[in-house]
C-alpha cells in the first residue's frame, strides 16, 4: 500500500535546505550574513538611501558550536502587520516584480528562520520601523512548517522617537566561524566593490571589518517595469484575465506589457489571426494557452526596456575595484541592454590590473549577478567559461599576469544554476555579452599596457644614459678646464631632448 | 711627437666635445674603426693598413654611452698622467680608472655600475684614443708589459749601458718598453728566430741552438707585444737579417706569424711601425704531420673553436696563398693539430734538424 500525503513548503525546504545553500555549519553562516546583508541593501538602494549596515557575529555555545548573527540596517523597514508573513512564510515576498533586486525567491529570512529552528530551536528576533513611523516593531518568531505559516511568541511595540527607520534582526544558529570566516570577508569586501557608496561593518569574534562609503553618488534606483509579452504564460494570463475582466484583447494587451502600445497589440493581433476586440472574458482555456505561445512566438515586439535595471555602472565599478583590490589600474564598461526569453539584461565587465592583484596563470575573476557577489560554484559559471576562453594575448597579456576580471550581470531575472544563487547559467545571449564586455574593458587595458610599456623603454633610456652624466662631466672639466656643473646640466638637457620630455615630465607619467 | 704634442692634441680632442655639449648639440666622437671590415690589406706593402672607415660615437646612443663615458674616462686618465710627468703601465690605467659608478635616479632606485670591468674594455679605449688622436701609446707615455725576450750576438745601448745579448747565459734579455729608445750597437748574426712558446725558447738557448747557428732568438710568449714585434721589425729593416717564426701547428700558431708578418686587425694602424712583411713561416702545418712522420701520439684533435678559427683566416686577404689555402682546408678536412714539441717524437735533438732543414731546404711559406 502506498501512502500519499503532502508536504508543506516550509517543510520541505527545511529537509531541503542544501537547495538554498544551507549545506553545513559553515556554509549555513555564510549563507545567513549574505541574505541578511542583501535583504538590508534592497530595503535602502532601490530606495534611494546611501546604505548603512552593521553585521555582528558572536559566540553563543562554544561547545555546541552555536552561534548569533545580527545584522541591521537604516533601509525603509517592514511595517508591522507584514513582519510575521515575511519571516513566517515560505514564498511571501515584496520582490516578485519586474525589477531588479538582490533577493527573488522570496525564501532568503525563511530559510534562516527554518536552520535556526532545526539546529537551536530558538526564535529569530526582529526590530522594524518604515520610513517617518511613529512606531517600532518587535517580534519574536518561528515558522509552524506543517501550515508554513508565522508562530508569533512575542510581539512589542516601542515609540520612534528619533524617527528611527530600518531593520533589525537576530538569530541564533548552528555555524562554524572559523571555517566561514574567510569567505565572509571576502563576500563583504567584494559587496563593497559594486557598492562603494555602501557603508558596512562587520564585526566577528576575531575579526572586525570597516568598508567605508568612498562616495554618495548612486546608481539611479530601478523603477518598476511591465513583463514582456516573450515571458508569458498560460497561468500568467489566466490570472491577468481575472484582473481584467471587461477588457478587450487589445486593452489587454496594451496596458500590461512591456513595450506593447496599441499599435503593436493591433500588428500582433493581426499577425496572430486574432479579433483585437474580442472580450477576455470570453476567451475559452484553449485560447488562453494558444494565445500565451503566440505571444512567445512573435518577433514583432520591441525589445524589453531596461528602466527596471540598476547596473553599477562604469565608473562605480572601476572606484570600487581600486580601493577593494587595490589595483594599479581599472578599465570598466557597461554594455547597452540585451534580453533573453523577454527578461532584459546588462552585462558589466572590469579588468583591474596591478597594484596587489597577486600574479597568476589565469585571471582572478569576481562575479556578479544584480550585485552580489557570487563566490561559490565558479566552475560552472558562464563567466568562468568566458574568461578563459579570452584570447587574452591579443591583449598585450601575458600570464602568469596581474589581472582581475569583474564580471557583472544584472536582470530581472537572473537565470541562476540552482536557488543557493551561486552561479549564472549558461544563456547564449549572455555569453555573447560578456565576451564584448571583456573584449570593450581588455582593449582599454591594451592601450594601457602599450601606454605603459613606451613609458617604461623610455625611463630606461633616460637611467641608462643619465647614470654617465657625472663621470663625463668630470672628466671633460679636468681635461678641458670647462665647469663641470655646465656640462652636467648640458648633458641632462641633451638626454631630455633625445627622450622628448623633461625628467619631472617623465617622473609625473611613468 | 713629444708629449706636450700629445696633450695639446688631447686637450683639442675633449674641448671639441666640451663645445658641443655646452653648445647642445649632439656630442661624437669620430674615431677610425679599428675593425676587420675597415682592415685593409696592402698587397704592396705586403702589410695591413688601417682603412678610411670611421665610427661615430654618440653619446645619446644607447648603445655606445658606455663606450662614450670610458673613452673620455681615458682622456682625462692620460691627460691627468702627462701633466703629472708620470709613466703608467695599461695596467695602471686600468685600476685607476676602475671604480662604480653610483646613480640614484629620480624614481628613488639606485643603479651600480663598474666604469670597466676587464682590461680590455679601458686598452681598446686606449687604441681607440690613439687612433682618434693620431699619437701612438708610446708617445703618449703609456706602457705595456713587455714579454719579449731576446738571446743571440747582438749588442744594444739602453740608458747608455752595452748589454750583449749572447752573454747572458741560461737567462735572456728582456726587452724595453720603449725599444724606439734603444740602439742596437752590433749584429752578427745571420737570421733571427722567432719562436712563439718561452719552452721552446728555452730548450734553444740552453742547448746553444742560437750560437750554433748564429742566431738571434726572439720570443714573446704567445701572442706577441708592440715593443717585440717592433724590435723584430728594427732588426730585419735596419739590419737586413732574414726572419722565420716558429709555432706550433694550429689555427692561432699561424696567426700570430701573421700579427708578426702583417700585423693585426686591432692595431693595422700601427702595420706601418711593427709589421716584418718579409717574415717567412718555418713552424708546423697540416701537411707536416705526415711530411715529418709525426707519430699519431703526438697529434690531437681540433676543437670547434679551432675549426672556426681556421675558417676565418681562410677568409682573411693576407692569408690569401695558395700554400694556406692548401693547409688550411688540409686542416679543415683532417681537423688534427699538432704542437712543436711533437718534433720530439724523433728524439729531442730533433727540432733544431727540423728548423735547419725548413731554413736551409726554403720549406717555408713567404
Ligand atoms: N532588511 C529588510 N528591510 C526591509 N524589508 C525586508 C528586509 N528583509 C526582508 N525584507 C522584506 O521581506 C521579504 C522577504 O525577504 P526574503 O529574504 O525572505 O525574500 P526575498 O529577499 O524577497 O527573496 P530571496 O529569497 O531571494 O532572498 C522581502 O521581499 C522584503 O520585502
Ligand atoms: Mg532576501
Amino acid at each position: 500500500m502506498y501512502h500519499y500525503e503532502a508536504l508543506p513548503a516550509a517543510e520541505w525546504f527545511r529537509r531541503n535546505r542544501e537547495l538554498a545553500g544551507f549545506h553545513n555549519p559553515a556554509r549555513a553562516l555564510y549563507q545567513t550574513v549574505r541574505e541578511l546583508v542583501e535583504n538590508a541593501l534592497d530595503a535602502t538602494e532601490t530606495y534611494g538611501i546611501l546604505p548603512t549596515v552593521y553585521v555582528r557575529i558572536g559566540v553563543v555555545d562554544e561547545q555546541r558550536g552555536w552561534v548569533s548573527v545580527y545584522a541591521e540596517d537604516n533601509g525603509i523597514g517592514i511595517p508591522g502587520g507584514e513582519i510575521p508573513n515575511v519571516l513566517g512564510r515560505v514564498f511571501y515576498s515584496s520582490k516578485y516584480r519586474v525589477r531588479q533586486h538582490r533577493g527573488i525567491f522570496g525564501l532568503g529570512l525563511k530559510m534562516i528562520v527554518l536552520y535556526a529552528q532545526s539546529t537551536t530551536n530558538r526564535p529569530v528576533y526582529v526590530r522594524s520601523a518604515t520610513l517617518k513611523s511613529d512606531k517600532i516593531y518587535e517580534y519574536a518568531i518561528m515558522i509552524d512548517t506543517n501550515s508554513n505559516s508565522p508562530a508569533v511568541l512575542h510581539r512589542q511595540e516601542y515609540p520612534n522617537k528619533y524617527k528611527w527607520h530600518g531593520t533589525a534582526i537576530k538569530v541564533c544558529i548552528e555555524g562554524n566561524w572559523h571555517a566561514a570566516k574567510r569567505r565572509i570577508e571576502e563576500y563583504l569586501r567584494r559587496t563593497a566593490i559594486v557598492a562603494p557608496y555602501a557603508e558596512i561593518i562587520f564585526r566577528g569574534p576575531d575579526v572586525s571589518l570597516r568598508l567605508g562609503r568612498r562616495t554618495t553618488k548612486m546608481p539611479p534606483p530601478p523603477e518598476e517595469g511591465l513583463p514582456h509579452p516573450k515571458t508569458v504564460d498560460a497561468d500568467m494570463l489566466k490570472q491577468m484575465v481575472r484582473e481584467n475582466g471587461s477588457a478587450t484583447l487589445l486593452e489587454l494587451l496594451a496596458g500590461n506589457f512591456d513595450g506593447v502600445g496599441r499599435e503593436t497589440a493591433r500588428a500582433f493581433a493581426a499577425w496572430a489571426g486574432l479579433a483585437p476586440d474580442a472580450r477576455v472574458s470570453e476567451l475559452s482555456q484553449d485560447d488562453l494557452v494558444r494565445l500565451a505561445e503566440r505571444m512567445r512566438q512573435y518577433e514583432g515586439w520591441r525589445r524589453p526596456r531596461a528602466v527596471s535595471l540598476s547596473p553599477a555602472g562604469a565608473e562605480l565599478l572601476e572606484l570600487g575595484a581600486r580601493a577593494i583590490l587595490g589595483a594599479e589600474a581599472v578599465f570598466a564598461v557597461t554594455r547597452k541592454p540585451e534580453s533573453y526569453g523577454g527578461h532584459p539584461f546588462i552585462v558589466e565587465a572590469a579588468v583591474a590590473w596591478g597594484g596587489q592583484i597577486p600574479p597568476a596563470e589565469r585571471p582572478l575573476l569576481l562575479r556578479y549577478a544584480n550585485k552580489i557577489p557570487l563566490l561559490y560554484d565558479e566552475g560552472v559559471d558562464v563567466a568562468r567559461k568566458v574568461a578563459d576562453e579570452f584570447s587574452w594575448q591579443n591583449y598585450r597579456v601575458r600570464f602568469p599576469a596581474p589581472l582581475a576580471v569583474i564580471v557583472h550581470v544584472c536582470s530581472t531575472k537572473i537565470p541562476y544554476v540552482s536557488a543557493g544563487k551561486e552561479a549564472i547559467a549558461d544563456i547564449p545571449e549572455i555569453e555573447r555579452e560578456i565576451r564584448l564586455a571583456l573584449r570593450d574593458a581588455a582593449k582599454k587595458l591594451r592601450a594601457y599596457l602599450a601606454r605603459r610599456e613606451r613609458e617604461a623603454e623610455l625611463v630606461e633610456k633616460y637611467v641608462s644614459l643619465a647614470k654617465y652624466v657625472d663621470e663625463i662631466a668630470h672628466s671633460l672639466a679636468v681635461v678641458t678646464g670647462a665647469s663641470r656643473a655646465r656640462l652636467a646640466e648640458s648633458l641632462h638637457r641633451l638626454i631630455e631632448r633625445k627622450i622628448g620630455m623633461t625628467a619631472e615630465e617623465l617622473l609625473r607619467r611613468a | 711627437m713629444d708629449r706636450a704634442e700629445v696633450l695639446r692634441r688631447l686637450e683639442e680632442w675633449g674641448a671639441r666635445l666640451a663645445k658641443s655639449i655646452l653648445e647642445l648639440e649632439e656630442p661624437a666622437m669620430e674615431i677610425p674603426a679599428r675593425t676587420l671590415s675597415n682592415t685593409v690589406w696592402d698587397e704592396r706593402a705586403r702589410m695591413l693598413r688601417l682603412g678610411p672607415e670611421r665610427i661615430r660615437r654618440r653619446f645619446l646612443d644607447v648603445k655606445e654611452a658606455r663606450k662614450f663615458m670610458q673613452t673620455v674616462l681615458m682622456l682625462r686618465l692620460i691627460a691627468e698622467a702627462i701633466r703629472e710627468g708620470v709613466y703608467p703601465t695599461i695596467r695602471d690605467l686600468y685600476y685607476n680608472g676602475k671604480h662604480t659608478i653610483i646613480y640614484r635616479d629620480p624614481w628613488g632606485r639606485t643603479h651600480s655600475e663598474n666604469t670597466w670591468e676587464e682590461q680590455d674594455e679601458s686598452n681598446a679605449v686606449i687604441e681607440d684614443i690613439e687612433v682618434a688622436v693620431n699619437a701612438l701609446r708610446e708617445e703618449m707615455g703609456v706602457s705595456a708589459d713587455v714579454k719579449g725576450k731576446v738571446v743571440g750576438p747582438v749588442v744594444i745601448r739602453s740608458q747608455g749601458y752595452e748589454l750583449d745579448a749572447s752573454k747572458f747565459g741560461e737567462t735572456a734579455l728582456s726587452l724595453p718598453v720603449n725599444v724606439d729608445a734603444l740602439e742596437i750597437v752590433k749584429v752578427e748574426a745571420s737570421y733571427v728566430l722567432v719562436v712563439e712558446k718561452d719552452a721552446i725558447f728555452q730548450r734553444l738557448v740552453r742547448e746553444r741552438f742560437w750560437s750554433q747557428e748564429g742566431a738571434v732568438i726572439i720570443t714573446a710568449k704567445g701572442m706577441p707585444d708592440r715593443a717585440t714585434r717592433r724590435f723584430v721589425r728594427r732588426l730585419s729593416e735596419e739590419f737586413k737579417l732574414p726572419v722565420y717564426v716558429l709555432t706550433d701547428g694550429d689555427p692561432y700558431g699561424w696567426y700570430i706569424y701573421s700579427v708578426y708578418k702583417s700585423g693585426s686587425i686591432k692595431l693595422s694602424y700601427e702595420s706601418e711601425r711593427l709589421a716584418t712583411p718579409g717574415a717567412k713561416f718555418i713552424g708546423l702545418t697540416a701537411s707536416d704531420i705526415d711530411e715529418y712522420k709525426i707519430s699519431d701520439n703526438y697529434v690531437i684533435a681540433a676543437t670547434e673553436r679551432d675549426v672556426k678559427r681556421a675558417r676565418e683566416l681562410l677568409r682573411y686577404p693576407w692569408f690569401q696563398r695558395p700554400e694556406w689555402a692548401r693547409e688550411i682546408n688540409l686542416f679543415l678536412k683532417r681537423r688534427k693539430k699538432v704542437e712543436i714539441e711533437a718534433l720530439s717524437t724523433h728524439g729531442l735533438k730533433f727540432l733544431h734538424d727540423y728548423i735547419r732543414d725548413k731554413i736551409r731546404r726554403g720549406k717555408f711559406i713567404d
